[in-house]
């Protein structure tokens, strides 16, 4: 049986990977992949302590969140397309048309 | 889950039944007309069965959803919002090219999760409340498929995908170490801790809470997204983000930090003290800086929120009222302000030039009076809503002894009025000789888009000089939620 603590470091780890992804990548489908992670992370968490409080909303819980991340993506590929037809790329640098 | 429970969710089943109606009334036959009065049919169905509904409040249906007079409420007061809204967005769609039909749906659908997120007591509810909001702002963002849009919608994207996955991470180390995720269940959790609770993980499971919902708010230091997403969205749209979007997210902050009694834990408290200072100054003193009309709306909005923040820690019986109270006179003014750029935009571009507004008063003497009413009433000037607002807020903070806040509400309300006086002067100021009119500045208002506007300048007034009548119910519905 592993140890809770190890879940919880596990997600955590994987929880700042994908932060660092976010802040330090400039592709938008690796900010996207990190976004996924840190999704995925707190999964992990909810899933490793629903088996350890014998609760099923946790686990439940889970299902919602990748339902949500699925429509979130859905949504943020569409976008990343459109960005790509007016920009030819898809560096979040480039996005730097709106200012004051 | 019985027959009452059922009528007592009817609001939200009308709104999310709606959301279908438009979608296959769009796939069976698309007309812009048409579309706008199944959605129109929609929210005033699902306004009119909220008060059949509070015979039935309060009601906890399911471990997901509580209806109170409270949640009610907040529920009236988005979907009325919302109904002014869609209002606006049809003058705004029916010059712009391509389809707009999709557009209400979205409308539906995000007042649908906004309307979950005022009546959620879990955190599943919370998070599906929330991110059905935010999805459908994501498109609702980038609808117009031009650059500014485009770009607009994939920074709310990424920045707000980045705060629900902080939020969901507080939720887990929170959930980790109560094992509960009913909200109500936390503060008595953490008064009667039982053996093993880490302090640590719960604070620091708020905190990143903190940081989602400080996201939503667009507080200091959260707010950057805040005036690119202003600026590229198309301004019916900026008008459901400041308002609706917010204005759900802090009536769960009230409910849930209120009952938590944020004095209890001095780290969390000192937190919001510093966001409320930091996002009344930055506010205030970046929108001197501004010149592009829907970006000085944009800071003017974060300081609005740092204002509200004063009397959400005044935490008093009066702190909800007031709260309730500074939210619909924001609404109004907010909306009324969006829905004058609305009305003065065109189909290339949304009029927020400074060119736009120079002389204005000589050519549309109404326009530019109603401006000067909701620009005023942001500043909180006497008889107009944002006054009695303010005056309430002070009232609050003033009752619980927070004099630190209050002064820096009164003098950032100064510094702010600067900015807001500088649009109203250019208003005024006569055209440059030989100048042209602005391309944006020919239209003339459209007929639906006028009268939301003259409503809300009206429920302005009202509220300004006789808040009396609103004030009342908002006592007998907001208070003793706890």
């Amino acid at each position: 049986m592993v140890p809770l603590s190890y879940y919880l470091m596990l997600s955590a780890v994987m929880f700042f990977l994908g932060v660092l992804g976010v802040m330090l990548r400039r592709n938008a489908i690796i900010i996207f992949m990190s976004l996924e992670l840190m999704f995925n992370a707190a999964n992990l968490a909810f899933v490793a302590f629903a088996l350890y409080y014998h609760s099923l909303s946790g686990q439940i819980f889970v299902f919602f969140v990748m339902t949500v991340a699925a429509a979130e993506v859905a949504v943020g590929l569409a976008l990343i397309v459109a960005i790509f037809r007016t920009k030819h790329s898809i560096n979040v640098d480039q996005l730097s048309s709106l200012k004051g | 889950m019985t027959a009452a429970d059922v009528y007592a969710i009817l609001p939200l089943i009308v709104l999310g039944g709606a959301s279908v109606v438009v979608l296959l009334g769009i796939a069976v036959h698309r007309s812009h007309s048409l579309t706008l009065i199944l959605t129109l049919t929609g929210l005033v169905a699902a306004f009119l069965l909220l008060p059949l509904v509070s015979i039935e409040a309060p009601r906890q249906v399911t471990p997901l959803l509580v209806i109170d007079s409270y949640s009610i409420f907040f529920s009236g007061l988005i979907i009325a919002a919302s109904f002014i809204i869609t209002v606006l967005s049809y003058s705004y769609l029916s010059q712009q090219r391509g389809h707009r039909e999709e557009f209400y749906l979205f409308l539906l659908l995000a007042t649908l999760g906004s309307v979950v997120l005022v009546a959620s007591t879990h955190f599943a509810s919370f998070f599906l409340g929330l991110e059905v909001l935010s999805v459908s702002l994501y498109t609702l963002i980038a609808y117009s498929r031009k650059e500014y849009g485009i770009e607009a919608g994939v920074k709310y994207l990424i920045l707000a995908g980045l705060s629900s996955a902080f939020l969901l991470f507080g939720m887990a180390l929170v959930y980790s170490e109560l094992g509960t995720m009913k909200l109500a269940q936390i503060p008595t959790s953490l008064s009667n801790p039982s053996s093993g609770v880490s302090q640590v993980f719960v604070l620091g499971g708020l905190a990143l809470i903190v940081v989602g919902i400080g996201f939503k708010l667009a507080l200091v230091p959260f707010h950057l997204w805040t005036p690119d997403v202003y600026q590229g969205a198309p301004a019916p749209v900026t008008a459901f983000v400041a308002t609706i979007s917010k204005g759900a997210m802090f009536a769960l902050l009230l409910r849930y930090f209120t009952v938590v009694n944020i004095h209890n834990y001095p780290s969390l408290y000192l937190a919001f003290v510093v966001i409320a200072i930091a996002s009344m100054f930055i506010g205030n003193l970046l929108g001197l800086l501004q010149t592009k009309l829907k970006r000085l709306l944009a800071y003017s909005s974060i300081s609005h929120l740092g204002y509200l923040l004063v009397a959400f820690l005044a935490s008093g019986p009066l702190a909800a009222v007031a709260v309730a109270f500074y939210l619909v006179t924001y609404f109004v003014t907010t909306l009324g302000a969006f829905g004058l750029i609305t009305i003065m935009s065109n189909s290339d571009r949304d009029a927020e030039d400074p060119e736009d507004y120079r002389g204005l008063f000589w050519r549309k003497p109404w326009i530019a009076g109603s401006f000067t009413a909701m620009l005023l009433s942001l500043a909180g000037v006497p008889l107009t809503a944002g006054f009695v607002g303010k005056f309430y807020l002070v009232t609050a903070g003033i009752g619980s002894a927070l004099w630190l806040l209050v002064i820096v509400l009164v003098v950032t309300s100064g510094i702010g009025l600067y900015y807001y006086l500088r649009v109203v002067v250019a208003m005024f100021a006569s055209l440059p000789k030989g100048s042209t009119i602005a391309p944006a500045m020919r239209i003339s208002p459209h007929f639906t888009g006028a009268l939301a506007v003259t409503i809300l300048v009206l429920l302005l007034f009202w509220l300004g000089i006789y808040p009396t009548p609103i004030l009342r119910l908002i006592e007998s519905m907001v208070t003793g939620f706890s």
